[in-house]
């Protein structure tokens, strides 16, 4: 007897017997060995019917209806409508509810704040974007005391410095992209004055961009003079200071920045002044309408995709498999990329309006057609 | 002995409508019930609204605003506002790092002069109001704007760490689980204390209430509007500090105008009156409680951020309407 189908071995582990009558049981031998085969394998089957009518999605077992919960910097930006998105589309696949709360302007006390009220309400997992070195330690450290799994997203404290004992971060790896940013700009400016404009320094969400892109420039040794310039958090007062840095700067190379709301600007001004006729080159980040608009009639050169559908959409599957499997499957680290959009690719970006991108809240398919752009 | 009998109940029954007189004759009493009545709510909707947990986190989203509060009160009071406190909120833990990092100062003298500042910006805020005539809400608008300023460029609007040399002091300055809690309690006694049964109280009310009267009856008004908005300027710079200790990090797009906007609606909500000549500092910690509970038990049920702002606004109103109502009733029960 050792070819023993592995269902009935499992079968027969669901009845209640010893050691000895087990194995008695699955060699065959003794009087009730194949009554109680029989009555396992119809105790198996009808338990397996049930799963079936109580199963959860998919072919998941039922879950409760597990709430996680997004703490974010910027609740109401334009740039998270696509996380938004993704966290609820996932939600909707995976019979999950999620939060979005946290801060409308980076105020940092509020962000722990809303983060400890997901503890106190027992929140089944949190999703954080770290944007300071220390705030977020303790609150994480208490959530994951209390058997909450955190993972970080968007932004994850800076360059070898987490900032929390998150499970793992998704989003794009920030100081790699400043690093590719600072190439781009290397490889589209030969020399002389170039800016780059941060809307506020030291948020950890933007700052290691533009860390990676000065050290790609000076690694590079070519005569580039980079200057860091703050814009500021709010659209219209970036406006009014790019506009201004560039008027007083007229011998500018190339006008880069490392946010939404500056690389839209960027656009804006250089379209304003009309430097591209100059040869002034412009880039970006980030995928508003306007950048695109700009990169469209080619007023900026670039910008960078840093998908964030997947940066909602991918923590609530994480956190859903991790609360499904006990912990098993762990969250890994997810770098959501890293897509350079240019005129050659633009196109699909503006003639399609989709939730991937925020622009719309419809549910479609979007076909494609001919060859994948690559290298 | 059936006299007596047929007497008791009655007697019982008045003294406890004399109970609820008594009660609802205090001006806090109405926002004290809105404030029951949505913990309540929050406590049936979600079981661990009154966790240790999470009263810990509720404390700490009423402790600020209710500190702050009970300097804009003194300031409503006496016919003045500061919109500026917010901007000292945030310069304060700046100044603490500048002192101890750069300047080597020990962390206690660090801080006390950290104090001493907010009291000067008071006096400047109050000394181009008083003898330069400006109206307090223009002399602090240019001030929020001026030391927010001044906290971006000294800060280079980069975040910095609490200094290694203060991390000890921390724990009771905001770090430890009660300890804002415990500051606002203390705070909030103490300026009620000062509003309701001292000189200076008086004089407060009497120079918002009626300011030539007050002048010709020999208060000196200018000084204690001054005083005043040294007092709120002070607590501004305290809160700074505590929050910053609290999240363990010093940060420049924390406080601002928000904290300012909290603490007025905090007291405007617990029964003080724009206008001035009235109100109450406990009440402005009820406001304050009631704006933290709103805050906290909507994170609790788990309100996403842009329904957030719609709800919260219709809870101050419907807070505000039924508290100016039930004080109708107060008075309407009085006479």
């Amino acid at each position: 007897m050792t070819q023993i189908d592995p269902r009935v071995e499992e079968a027969v582990d669901t009845l209640p017997l010893s050691a000895i009558t087990r194995r008695r049981l699955l060699s065959g031998a003794g009087l009730a060995s194949a009554g109680l085969a029989a009555s396992a394998l119809l105790a198996a089957c009808t338990s397996k019917k049930s799963t079936a009518a109580a199963a959860g999605v998919g072919a998941f077992a039922k879950t409760p209806k597990w709430r996680f919960v997004f703490v974010n910097h910027v609740t109401t930006n334009p740039f998270f409508v696509p996380t938004q998105y993704g966290a609820a589309d996932a939600s909707t696949l995976l019979g999950t509810t999620h939060q979005w709360t946290g801060s409308q302007n980076s105020i940092v006390p509020e962000m722990v704040n809303a983060t400890n009220a997901a503890i106190s309400a027992k929140a089944d997992g949190i999703a954080i974007s770290v944007i300071d070195t220390k705030a977020f330690k303790t609150p994480v450290d208490q959530a994951l005391n209390a058997g909450i799994p955190v993972v970080s997203y968007n932004a994850d404290g800076a360059v070898g410095n987490p900032g929390s004992s998150r499970l793992a971060y998704i989003g794009q790896d920030l100081f790699t992209s400043g690093v590719k940013l600072g190439e781009r700009i290397v490889s589209l400016v030969s020399g002389g004055d170039v800016v780059g404009f941060i809307a506020t320094p030291g948020t950890l969400n933007i700052q290691p961009r533009i860390d990676g892109a000065k050290k790609a420039i000076v690694s590079s040794g070519k005569p580039i003079t980079f200057a860091e310039v703050a814009s500021g958090a709010l659209l219209p007062q970036e406006n009014t200071t790019i506009d201004a840095y560039v008027t007083g700067h007229p011998n500018l190379k190339g006008i880069f920045a490392v946010d939404a709301g500056s690389t839209q600007t960027v656009g804006q001004i250089i379209a304003k002044h009309g430097l591209k006729s100059k040869g002034v080159a412009g880039g970006g980040f980030d995928l508003v309408p306007a950048t695109l608009q700009a990169i469209k009639a080619g007023n900026l050169d670039f910008t960078i995709d840093q998908q964030p559908y997947l940066q909602g959409f991918l923590p609530v599957l994480y956190l859903f498999l991790y609360k499904l499997s006990g912990g098993l499957v762990s969250p890994p680290e997810t770098n959501t990329g890293l897509l350079f959009v240019t005129k050659d690719n633009v196109d699909p970006y503006l003639t399609t309006k989709t939730r991937f991108e925020g622009s719309s809240t419809a549910q479609q398919v979007i076909t494609r057609s001919g060859a994948i752009v690559h290298a | 002995m059936a006299e007596v009998e047929a007497t008791l109940p009655a007697r019982r029954r008045s003294l406890a409508r004399r109970a609820a007189d008594e009660f609802l004759r205090r001006r806090e009493a109405s926002i004290l019930l809105v404030a029951i009545g949505l913990a309540a709510y929050f406590q049936v909707a979600k079981p661990v609204f009154l966790s240790r947990g999470n009263l810990v986190t509720l404390s700490q989203y009423v402790a600020p605003v209710a500190i702050i509060a009970a300097g804009e009160v003194l300031l409503l009071v006496s016919g003045e506002i500061d919109l500026s406190v917010g901007s000292v909120y945030t310069l304060a833990p700046f100044l603490m790092h500048y002192a101890i990092d750069y300047y080597h100062s020990p962390a206690i003298p660090a801080i006390l002069l950290v104090l001493l500042v907010g009291a000067l910006i008071g006096l400047i805020n109050g000394l181009v109001t008083v003898a330069l005539r400006v109206p307090s809400f223009v002399t602090t608008l240019g001030t929020l704007f001026a030391i927010n300023g001044i906290t971006l460029l000294t800060s280079h609007a980069y975040p910095a760490e609490i200094p290694a040399s203060a991390a000890g002091i921390g724990r009771w300055l905001g770090r430890a689980d009660w300890s804002e809690l415990t500051w606002a309690v203390l705070i909030v006694a103490l300026f009620h204390t000062v509003l309701t049964s001292t000189r200076w109280g008086l004089h407060t009310i009497a120079v918002g209430g009626n300011l030539v009267g007050a002048s010709e009856a020999g208060v000196r008004v200018g000084r204690v509007k001054v005083a005043n908005f040294m007092i709120t300027s002070t607590l501004g710079a305290l809160v700074g500090m505590l929050e910053a200790f609290r999240v363990n990090t010093i940060d420049p797009s924390a406080g601002g105008t928000e904290i300012m906007f909290a603490a007025v609606a905090a007291s405007v909500i617990g029964g003080t009156a724009l206008a001035g000549g009235s109100g109450t500092i406990i009440g402005a910690f009820i406001g304050a409680l009631v704006l933290g509970t709103l805050r906290d038990g909507f994170n609790l049920i788990g309100i996403s951020a842009e329904a957030f702002d719609l709800i919260l606004g219709i809870a101050i109103l419907g807070a505000m309407i039924s508290n100016v109502h039930l004080a109708r009733l107060r008075r309407a029960g009085r006479t």
